[in-house]
């Protein structure tokens, strides 16, 4: 259980508040590089850490990340005219630039600079790795830029989504590190998953139902592992990477891809999700990539044109209560990520953590929320950069591997933990 | 018209939720396996608390199993009163050892042993995981991990405290 404060405290992320501070002291992902395909094409409205902004491309290929609405009469600047270098409103014809600065009032004389005492709040917009990625604090404070090894290995291997979530990035996240779901919720569809099955790890899942599991302090966040019963007394390991604010990476299957999420706040009662795929020493197959645009894996298949998934709360996920009655799903939900959200969002928009009853196998929940408070003070009351920032921070891997059973993983795997370029992922 | 789940995860109806309590007291037994965290635990028995008790268990690594060893006198209250290992984790619905990294935890295999017979949940906590070598963690980690249902090693002390609130202790 959370104290109602501290619930609020890890809950809140708009302006001002503590741990909305927290995420501004990162590069976020924001859109899809794809969603600003082309100079001069349509901007983008994107809500983040409740701030309603809009990103656009400009004609010198410039990105822009400004406040949604025109300094005038408040006209949102979706409506806009992306053309000729900055964004005009159409209501009145006041300009933008990617920085916000107003570069046009055509009402008045041009010598009376009138426009350069306008300027809109704007962040910082780049492209990384086929994702936009905006760092919203304070510029004094601004850190390297992103180095997530998804974000550097070239584009073939490499598949980014991203979807609606309809509740608070807290529970979203804590899902991502709760690895105690996995054998329940998820049971049954590791072994029919294209892009899960065929790994021998899935044995050993399969045949030991009741892992137990080690959480570890990292330097950006934590390790925690699930260690179940392998053969010449050796236990096989799955290792999750949590980083914070909200970085996990999930333990690799066989020869698939590695996988993993960020959870970004857009209002309290909403956020992102966001899912990779990659392999750090092979591209891509085709048919990988078909599966995860079909939504397998850690993806979701979204109703064309949005971000929203097929499956939401309007059609109860579409659930199919034969097929779980039936057993070919646990759930009645279809796939890992919808199974993951219909369950998070029953919650309701931000969960009363102090109704919940946490037992000893949640410590990974517990350590993140504790790491996740402890680091708000340090940046509240001494301005510490937060645990993340450091990109050496953000060069880690998950894996899956078999140790002896006197071995701590975190020494064990210390190398298989680390993002190596030109080195295949430790996987079983 | 809107689906159930669409209508029922509102905000506003999340106002309408039972207000009860949806959980008896649970009682957490923390025990100390060796000197360092002994000074721990005392300091958390200081703290307010509705379910547990603290206990040490830091004489037994001082000890040589088998010369004169006295089984019943190694499990202390904090006021160094001799508790019977057994009847404690009877009543217990978790125990939580508490060891230092390259510290002897030996007690663990007994307290283990007892829990496993009992069916009483176990969590090993180890603390100064970051500062201590491989060899100091692992050669705790080896008394620990048989004996733990889960497992934390924790860079500071005050995740204990945090750990013990989130399970209602």
């Amino acid at each position: 259980m959370l104290r109602k404060e501290q619930n609020d405290l890890l809950t809140q992320t708009g302006p001002g508040t503590d741990c909305g501070k927290l995420f501004r002291s990162y590069w976020l992902p924001a859109l899809l590089a794809e969603e600003l395909p082309e100079n001069d094409c349509p901007p983008v409205r994107v809500k983040l850490l409740s701030e309603r902004l809009l990103a656009f491309r400009d004609s010198d290929g410039r990105l822009g990340l400004i406040d949604e609405f025109c300094a005038h009469r408040g006209v949102s600047l979706w409506f806009g005219r992306n053309e000729e270098k900055g964004l005009r409103c159409p209501y009145h014809g006041w300009k933008y630039d990617v920085t916000g600065q107003c570069i046009d009032v055509p009402s008045e004389p041009e010598e009376s600079g009138y426009c350069r005492k306008i300027k809109l709040k704007s962040y910082p917009l780049i492209e990384r790795g086929g994702v936009l990625w905006t760092y919203m604090g304070p510029s004094d404070r601004q850190p390297p830029l992103p180095e997530w090894e998804f974000a550097t290995v070239p584009d073939r291997q490499r598949f980014v989504s991203k979807r609606i979530q309809e509740c608070n990035w807290l529970q979203a996240m804590e899902g991502g590190i709760d690895s105690s779901h996995v054998s329940f919720l998820h049971r049954g569809d590791i072994n029919s998953d294209p892009l899960f099955k065929g790994a021998k790890g899935n044995q050993y899942n399969l045949a030991d139902a009741r892992p137990v599991f080690e959480v570890v302090e990292s330097a950006g966040g934590l390790y925690i592992g699930a260690r179940r019963n392998a053969e010449n007394d050796q236990y096989y390991w799955r290792i999750t990477q949590y980083v914070l604010p909200s970085f996990t990476m999930i333990a690799p299957r066989g020869n698939h891809s590695v996988h993993g999420h960020f959870w970004i706040p857009i209002d309290d009662e909403n956020c992102w999700t966001w899912s990779f795929d990659y392999h750090p020493i092979r591209n891509l197959t085709d048919a990988e990539t078909a599966a995860m645009r079909d939504g397998k894996g850690v993806h979701v298949k979204c109703a064309p044109g949005t971000f929203r998934p097929v499956a939401n709360k309007d059609n109860d996920y579409l659930i199919d209560r034969a097929a779980q009655k039936a057993g070919r799903s646990y759930s009645g939900v279809e796939g890992f990520g919808m199974q993951d959200t219909s369950i998070q969002e029953s919650m309701g928009p931000i969960v009363d953590r102090t109704k919940e009853n946490l037992v000893s196998t949640d410590n990974g929940i517990i350590m993140a929320r504790h790491r996740l408070l402890r680091s708000i003070k340090a940046l509240m009351e001494k301005g510490a950069i937060p645990p993340g920032v450091d990109t050496a921070h953000q060069q880690v891997r998950s894996a899956a591997v078999v140790l002896p059973r006197d071995q701590a993983f975190k020494d064990a795997a210390r190398e298989a933990l680390m993002a190596r370029p030109g080195m295949a992922p430790a996987s079983v | 018209m809107l689906s159930e789940s669409a209508r029922v995860t509102t905000a506003a109806e999340a106002r309408f939720r039972i207000n009860e309590p949806n959980s008896k007291p649970r009682h957490v037994k923390v025990i100390a396996l060796d000197r360092a965290s002994e000074a721990v635990v005392k300091h958390l028995a200081q703290l307010r608390w509705n379910n547990a008790s603290f206990f040490i268990a830091s004489a037994f690594a001082g000890e040589p199993p088998g010369h004169g060893f006295s089984m019943p006198g190694w499990l202390s209250d904090l006021a160094g009163r001799t508790k019977n290992l057994i009847d404690e984790v009877s009543s217990a619905d978790l125990v939580v050892m508490v060891a230092t990294a390259g510290g002897n935890a030996q007690a663990a295999a007994l307290i283990g042993e007892a829990c496993s017979l009992k069916r009483v949940d176990t969590t090993g906590l180890i603390l100064g995981g970051a500062s201590a070598t491989d060899a100091m963690l692992s050669k705790t980690l080896s008394q620990l991990r048989p004996w733990s249902l889960m497992l934390v090693i924790a860079s500071g002390e005050d995740y204990i405290e945090d750990m013990l609130i989130a399970l209602r202790a």
